[in-house]
């Protein structure tokens, strides 16, 4: 075998091996990666405005609960994980409701009897509106419920959580944001 | 030439004139429609061109346009609302894309990491004729191998002793 011949083969091989590197590099990078976790650009920047009618009692305009950590919950009666976090925010609206913390439920694609049933079987204490046009989910983007977004005392959405949210993550950001006040 | 002529020869051009005229009628049409452009498009239909290129955000592989979703059915109504307020469709689909991220557009944009798949297919592409180009040049370059019998074989002195002798005994076992 001539030299020309054994170091046209090497750089053949040496080609393969970078080929495959960068598709191992590709793989590992994407298969490492929660495909239920959607990256939204809405964290970090400010949360959108909204004045909604409040299913009982006046209506909520974000803008004026500035100053406080506002925890904004997409929910539906006809959804089912929404009642599996249901206790986690009454538990930690029970928690930091005189903390400076405001709990907002935002009623999504629903019927208001069926939403006014489920506050008083569940004994929902928190102000719950109604997001009658979609408009607010949409300016959230919304991907379904339950949705809960967690807005600092300055207006800007530090978190989202896409499913039921757990108390323990919703205690750990609010304390934090509570101390850095 | 008499009448009876006359009917013959405009007999046998008469084709000839008519596929004349269909291509002077079609050509008009082409450079009225390029002058006039296309009639501009009713809101209708703008809200559903926007609507076909952004991802119902609910559903699984369906444009807003398609999805019987009420967000998607929202969502058409905010486009329409926005366009009645004078917005361009770049600025709408800059709005969803502010709330849902990129994911939200039907075509991944054309910068940034998913500018990728543009341009991929296009460097792989060149690659694949820079390597055809290549491949042509070396080919034509290399020397051909000569067809056999063709020039005088390079043989020793002792190689061509053994053929002289060779021939020699075959001439002398020739008849007569």
């Amino acid at each position: 075998m001539t030299r020309q011949m054994t170091r046209r083969r090497t750089r053949l091989l040496a080609g393969v091996v970078a080929v495959v590197a960068v598709i191992v590099a590709l793989l590992t990078t994407g298969l490492g990666k929660d495909p239920s976790v959607i990256a939204s650009p809405l964290v970090g920047r400010a949360a959108p405005n909204f004045t909604l009618p409040q299913l009982d009692g006046p209506p909520v305009t974000l803008s004026k609960l500035r100053g406080q950590v506002v925890v904004i919950n997409f929910w539906a009666s006809w959804c089912t994980e929404c009642q599996v976090e249901q206790a986690a925010l009454d538990q930690t609206w029970r928690q930091f409701q005189d903390s400076g913390v405001v709990m907002v439920g935002v009623n999504f694609e629903d019927s208001t009897g069926a939403a006014r049933d489920y506050i008083r079987t569940d004994n929902v204490t928190y102000p719950v509106v109604e997001d009658t046009n979609s408009r607010t989910a949409l300016a959230y983007g919304l991907r379904g419920v339950p949705e809960t977004f967690v807005v600092s005392q300055t207006g800007r959405i530090v978190n989202r959580v896409i499913g039921p949210v757990d108390a323990a993550t919703l205690t750990s950001e609010i304390n934090s944001m509570l101390a850095s006040a | 030439m008499n009448a009876a002529g006359t009917l013959r020869w405009a007999r046998a051009g008469l084709p000839g004139l008519l596929v004349l005229i269909a291509l002077a009628a079609g050509l008009a049409t082409l450079a009225i429609v390029a002058v006039r452009g296309h009639p501009p498009a009713s809101q209708a239909q703008q809200v559903q061109q926007i609507a076909a290129g952004l991802h119902c955000p609910i559903c699984k592989d369906l444009s807003v346009a398609d999805s019987p979703a009420p967000l998607a059915q929202q969502m058409r109504q905010e486009i329409a609302q926005k366009l009645r307020a004078g917005e361009s469709a770049d600025q709408i689909r800059a709005g969803f894309v502010a709330a849902y991220g990129d994911s939200v557009l039907m075509s991944p944009p054309r910068q940034g990491v998913a500018g990728v798949v543009y341009y991929v297919p296009l460097l792989v592409l060149a690659a694949g004729l820079i390597t055809a180009v290549t491949l042509l040049r070396r080919w034509l370059r290399a020397p051909r191998p000569e067809p056999p019998g063709a020039g005088s074989p390079q043989l020793s002195a002792t190689q061509r002793r053994a053929v002289a002798r060779a021939v020699a005994r075959l001439r002398e076992e020739e008849p007569g």
